[in-house]
């Protein structure tokens, strides 16, 4: 059998990254066959909310990148305007009557628990990285280091 | 002071400040503005654990009852493992093999608290109700770390040459979330039944999805805003060719330094 080259690597990784989730999702769903209500609902506004707040903060890390290239106005306007129209989309969407509404009585409720919530996403994520990668790290510091052998002459 | 206006500087200023604290503190070259960055990061943080206190009124509050809830465990969880890592083979500052023991207790209590968060009595309740955002970040914790452990899995598997332990660890961390997972699908908690963990676990996937798609639309057009930029800039000045002289010269200071080897020497 041939070596897998490193597209297939990277589509085999792409692949387990989707599967994974995907088994979990279908388990839970042969189990409790009644769960999916609002699964759009929330799916649009994570993707919006995660886009707008993300390109905000893309917008800050662009001060650091104007330490190194003379402070250039043109990028910064362009993730200003990446922000700003993520936010006129997620509330144009908002206000669509009961489009993306949850349980929230106006659509300032609705923008700020979308904030809340992906801040809890966020965190959940970056507890999970550290679990993963502290633990990798952490036994990769405890492998002996490699001693390079020499056959005697 | 009117509610909505206390809560826009106790809890969405104090966030903001967070935000703006972290990227001061990690990316500004200057350490006043990075000290800055700390203390902004420091206040907004007690601003937003202390909101159960200072913001009783508000629903935003029970965010800053979450917080509080899972800072123990993430603390000891972070600690532990950095005892763990750093008591290792490193060669400046090796912490002692007692240390090494007390990250191991540390990452066993933090692991058991989150636990008990969800299977025993230490559930964060705010006021009367199961806080929403625990309700939230449990299972996307679970799921994100099943997902992580075996992409990483598979990386080190790939990349890596011999790394059979971390092969194991990873592949042991896999399976035990996602045995968390299907027991928290199959048998009801003492405060959450797995119905409404089913519900909240599948919710969490439509999050974790939808935050994956929001970031990767934003970090392709923040490549494309720079990409178009760094286009548009006029090339370097270039330089003319050495002349025969330089050339020379060059040539003159590569003899001297650069010297060939006798091979009966």
């Amino acid at each position: 059998m041939s070596e897998p080259t490193g597209v297939s690597k990277l589509s085999n990784l792409l692949l387990a990254s989707l599967v994974i989730p995907s088994a979990f999702l279908a388990l839970t769903f042969v189990l409790h066959p009644g769960v999916g209500e609002g699964t759009l609902v929330r799916f649009a506004n994570s993707m919006l909310t995660s886009f707008t707040m993300i390109s905000f903060l893309l917008l800050l890390t662009l001060f650091v990148y104007g330490d190194a290239r003379k402070r250039p106005m043109t990028p910064f306007f362009g993730m200003l305007l990446c922000g700003l129209f993520g936010t006129a989309l997620s509330l144009f969407f908002l206000s669509q009557g009961d489009l993306l509404m949850e349980d929230n009585g106006s659509v300032r409720a609705q923008a700020l628990s979308n904030i809340i919530r992906f801040s809890t996403t966020v965190i959940a994520c970056a507890i999970a990285a550290l679990i993963v990668l502290g633990m990798l790290f952490a036994s990769l510091m405890h492998t002996p280091p490699a001693r390079l052998e020499f056959e005697e002459e | 002071m009117e509610e909505s206006l206390q809560a826009f500087f106790l809890f969405w200023l104090a966030g903001l400040a967070i935000i703006v604290g972290l990227m001061l503190g990690f990316f500004s070259k200057q350490s006043p503005i990075r000290r800055f960055g700390m203390v902004l990061l420091t206040v907004g943080t007690l601003s937003i654990l202390a909101t159960p206190w200072t913001l009783s009124f508000s629903p935003s509050s029970s965010f800053g009852h979450f917080l509080g809830s899972i800072l123990g465990p993430s603390v000891l969880l972070g600690v532990g493992l950095y005892n763990i890592a750093f008591s290792g083979h490193v060669p400046v500052g090796r912490l002692s093999e007692s240390d090494k023991r007390a990250g191991f207790v540390m990452v066993l209590i933090a692991m058991l608290w989150f636990e008990g968060m969800h299977w025993w009595v230490l559930t964060p309740t705010y006021p009367d109700d199961i806080n929403r955002y625990w309700l939230i970040f449990w299972p996307t914790l679970l799921v994100v770390t099943a997902f992580a452990s075996f992409v990483v899995y598979y990386i080190v598997k790939t990349v890596g040459d011999e790394r059979y332990q971390e092969q194991r660890l990873l592949l042991t961390l896999f399976a035990f979330t996602s045995l968390l997972i299907i027991l928290g699908l199959l048998r009801d908690g003492p405060h959450v039944e797995s119905t409404h963990f089913a519900e909240e676990f599948w919710l969490a996937g439509a999050d974790v999805f939808g935050l994956m798609v929001g970031a990767a639309l934003a970090i392709l057009l923040f490549a494309l805003v720079l990409s178009i930029y760094e286009a548009q800039q006029p090339l370097p000045k270039q330089l003319d060719p050495p002349t025969t002289h330089q050339l020379e010269e060059a040539a003159k200071h590569i003899a001297k330094h650069v010297g060939g080897v006798n091979e009966d020497e």
